[in-house]
């Protein structure tokens, strides 16, 4: 049998593997995309269950995935074990690495908030003297974010201010609430912008790689999928010292086998394309992989009542909507507690309580929860994490996974700046509650874990120079012209946007970059 | 019979029931080892035997709870969620022994949040009352729980001792009760639709290595589902 050399490799299928695979095969480029994972079938896998068919009646199996506080029993099977993929950090700095290995990877799960950076990310140190900036600006992004936007349907209003970039969207005019319009007005001493929300509406209720992606992909012809392969290595060729393809191991037999290809594209999510990037020993001349890691803080936030609807009193135009608060810290005025700052997502809901609003039991919990039924206004916060040198990963020497590949170690922690981040972004709630005439509830000013966001981003930061950074602004290693990362790897900042219109539009613009290389046979 | 018979045999039960049907008389196969070739015996039109969940029909022993934190946790179950509006109380569904089950399974730092914060209870119990917890009446047992309970944000119950096990507790037992045969079994005769169900994912693919034949972890066999034929969507650009 005779090796088939393929123009390009791709490792992953979620956003950021599947637009590679959607652009390049379009420019007529033969790809062969790896996959760690199966392909999930709803129709086949998943049924709907009564709670109580289920052997731990709903309650996450015990012992089983205790760093994704997302997972239940109805969903613990979509998660990637952490016995099967461990990786290892710290007691003291815990991590929460939530990952999917799927076909589509944690583009069949995410809930599809979208947002463009702005330059106040791209241009952060420019503008606070914190960190770096980005070697792109975005303007040089926007045209991307403009077809990201149309592929993926997001919807939202052009109501952003400068932190916010408006963009190419299915237009919503959601009417406010007057619950909303109490918070807006109650909010003005902060000079906070409250927007419509920006969420992917998809196709058919998905904003899949999957159905958005990789059908287009499949489409030309030219994509080679192989699902079930674990890529443990990067290979190099011995005379070029380029590399030309992959090791990977197939999950279900334990079979080693290898792939060659002209180029490489990593997209195997973040912290999986950094990991497989060490376990290569490979384009790391900067010292800089696995260093910079951020994702935001999520947790803290506050639950509140809308007093007038309560006791059933609530309608739809008292309640319901949902509305974003872009980062209002640190933009026009200097903020003396924190460097850059957070979102709050608003959102008001006619549904039930949850219980753990209550200091009561029995009878007079049922009572409470009758009486503030309908009546839930949230205010939950997503906050900048600051790149650092110091929160990294390496190889843990000591440790492999189901597949003898060694494992990550993590260390990250967040500091002050992120705990008065957090601090305030609670205060402020409360006191915007207060003034618009919400009771508080119950309030959180402590962080979960970092990674809980799973928005992680960094690790294989692009910059302009080869010695500080380890891709160039095409997120293209710096040491290997045919070696690419387009997944959050190449992050500098982290924003308090949730990353997955930005990785789509970096993922979508280093392919064209490659795609036109390769036909000027630059690569 | 000969192993790529077989793998024929089980191919086209998989994906051809029709075929494979007609083509049992219209060209019958060479006869076979043994009178009946047993893997031809299951197809799509065999009936599936109706089941249903142990849960509400079984009878469990703890194993984890000593019988006076049994005893105790008996109590604390019964006050925290008595049944109220036609709904079973945690009593009624079976939670204490559920949670005896599931806390027993558990690791380490939870086991420890229950059989401390039962002894703890019924030691204040004893001091006060000089009653064990579960002989309290409602008031003397509202003394030691009300103090405790807060209020708390989603992953973050409270940390303080006692207080982290009332309000954990009380979220388990509220959450084992609502996920109960008998709860659903209530919202039916109310004419709801089970309330309790979700959409659940088999393990997809399940990765079998280093599990031995023997081992009493092995997922149950189950031939998966021919996959429905897809077409490509395609969507206006
Ligand atoms: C519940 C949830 C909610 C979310 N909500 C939002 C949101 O509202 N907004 C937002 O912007 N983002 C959100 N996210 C984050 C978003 O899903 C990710 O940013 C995005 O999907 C990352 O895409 P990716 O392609 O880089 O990585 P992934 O989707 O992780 O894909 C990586 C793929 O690589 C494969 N892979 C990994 N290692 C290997 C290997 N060694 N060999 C072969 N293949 C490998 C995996 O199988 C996987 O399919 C959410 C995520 C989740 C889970």
């Amino acid at each position: 049998m005779t090796e088939t050399t393929y123009d390009v490799l791709i490792i992953g299928s979620g956003h950021a593997g599947g637009m590679a695979a959607k652009i390049l095969t379009e420019k007529g480029i033969h790809c062969l995309m790896l996959n760690a994972g199966p392909v999930a079938d709803v129709a086949r896998d998943a049924q709907r269950k009564p709670a109580y068919e289920l052997p731990y009646r709903g309650f996450k199996p015990p012992g089983r995935l205790e760093h994704v506080f997302q997972a239940s029993e109805f969903n613990a099977n979509v998660w990637v074990d952490e016995e099967e993929v461990p990786y290892t950090f710290d007691a003291s700095m815990p991590f929460n690495w939530v990952r999917v290995r799927l076909f589509g990877g944690r583009s069949l799960f995410w809930s599809r908030q979208s947002f463009r950076l702005s330059d106040y990310e791209f241009k952060g140190k420019s503008h606070d003297g914190y960190g770096d900036d980005w070697p792109i600006s975005l303007t040089d992004l926007a045209p991307y974010y403009s077809r990201v936007e149309e592929i993926f349907q997001v919807a939202g209003a052009q109501d952003g201010p400068p932190q916010m970039p408006n963009g190419n969207f299915v237009p919503v005019n959601e009417v406010w609430s007057e619950s909303i319009q109490r918070f807006i007005k109650a909010s003005q001493p902060y000079n906070m912008a409250v927007c419509q929300q920006r969420r992917a509406q998809g196709r058919d209720g998905l904003a899949s790689s999957v159905n958005l992606l990789l059908p287009d992909a499949e489409r030309t012809g030219k994509l080679t999928s192989i699902a079930n392969a674990v890529v443990r290595k990067i290979t190099v060729d011995k005379n070029t010292d380029q590399p030309n393809g992959c090791l990977f191991v197939d999950r279900l037999s334990r079979r080693e086998m290898h792939v060659k290809a002209r180029v490489v594209v990593l997209a195997a999510g973040t912290l999986e394309s950094t990991r497989l990037l060490l376990n290569s020993n490979l384009g790391n001349s900067s010292g800089m992989i696995g260093h910079y890691l951020m994702d935001q803080i999520y947790g803290p936030g506050v639950t509140c009542s809308v007093p007038e609807a309560r006791n059933g009193k609530a309608t739809k135009q008292l309640m319901g909507g949902a509305a974003i608060v872009p980062r209002f810290r640190n933009i026009t005025t200097k903020y003396d507690k924190f460097l850059r700052g957070y979102a709050l997502n608003v959102t008001s809901r006619m549904g039930a309580m949850e219980p753990r609003n209550f200091a009561a039991y029995g009878a007079e919990l049922q009572q409470k929860l009758q009486e503030y039924n309908g009546s839930a206004f949230h205010i939950t916060v997503m906050g900048e994490v600051l790149g650092r040198y110091e929160n990294h990963v390496r190889i843990d020497k000591e440790k492999v996974d189901a597949w003898d590949i060694p494992v990550l170690n993590i260390q990250t922690r967040y500091t002050e700046n992120e705990f008065n981040m957090a601090k305030d972004a609670v205060e402020v709630s409360c006191a915007v509650a207060d003034a618009a005439g919400f009771e508080v509830l119950s309030k959180n000013e402590v962080p979960n874990p970092p990674g809980y966001s799973i928005h992680e981003v960094g690790t294989c930061r692009m910059g302009d120079d080869p010695k500080k950074s380890v891709l160039n602004k095409w997120c293209q290693s710096h040491d290997h012209k045919n070696l690419f990362v387009v997944d959050g790897a190449s992050f500098v900042s982290a924003g308090w946007q949730n990353p997955t219109m930005t990785i789509l539009a970096l993922s979508m613009r280093a392919s064209e970059y490659l795609a036109d290389e390769m036909n000027k046979q630059n690569v | 019979m000969l192993r790529r018979d077989f793998v024929r045999a089980v191919v086209s039960v998989g994906l051809l029931p029709k075929a494979l049907l007609a083509q049992q008389t219209a060209n019958p196969a060479p006869p076979p080892p043994a009178p009946v070739p047993w893997t031809l015996g299951l197809n799509p039109k065999t009936p599936l035997p109706v089941t249903v969940a142990a849960d509400g029909i079984a009878e469990t022993e703890a194993s984890f709870f000593t019988s006076s934190q049994l005893a105790t946790f008996t109590r604390l179950c019964d006050l925290l969620l008595p049944p109220l509006d036609n709904k079973p109380g945690a009593l009624q569904a079976g939670t204490p022994m559920f949670l005896d089950f599931l806390i027993g399974s558990s690791p380490t730092a939870r086991k420890k949040v229950y059989s401390g914060g039962l002894d703890w209870l019924d030691a204040q119990s004893k001091t006060k009352y000089k009653l064990p917890f579960a002989q309290l009446n409602a008031t003397q047992a509202d003394a030691l729980i009300k103090p405790w309970l807060r209020t708390w944000m989603t992953d973050h119950p409270p940390t303080e001792q006692h207080a982290d096990f009332i309000n954990i507790a009380h979220e388990d037992i509220r959450v084992a009760t609502m996920n109960s045969k008998a709860w659903d079994d209530a919202g039916v005769a109310a004419g709801q639709d089970w309330v309790t169900g979700g959409l659940y994912w088999s393990p997809i693919e399940p990765d079998m290595a280093g599990l031995g034949a023997t081992s009493t972890h092995l997922p149950p066999h189950v031939m998966a589902v021919p996959k429905a034929p897809h077409t490509i969507p395609s969507y206006p650009r």
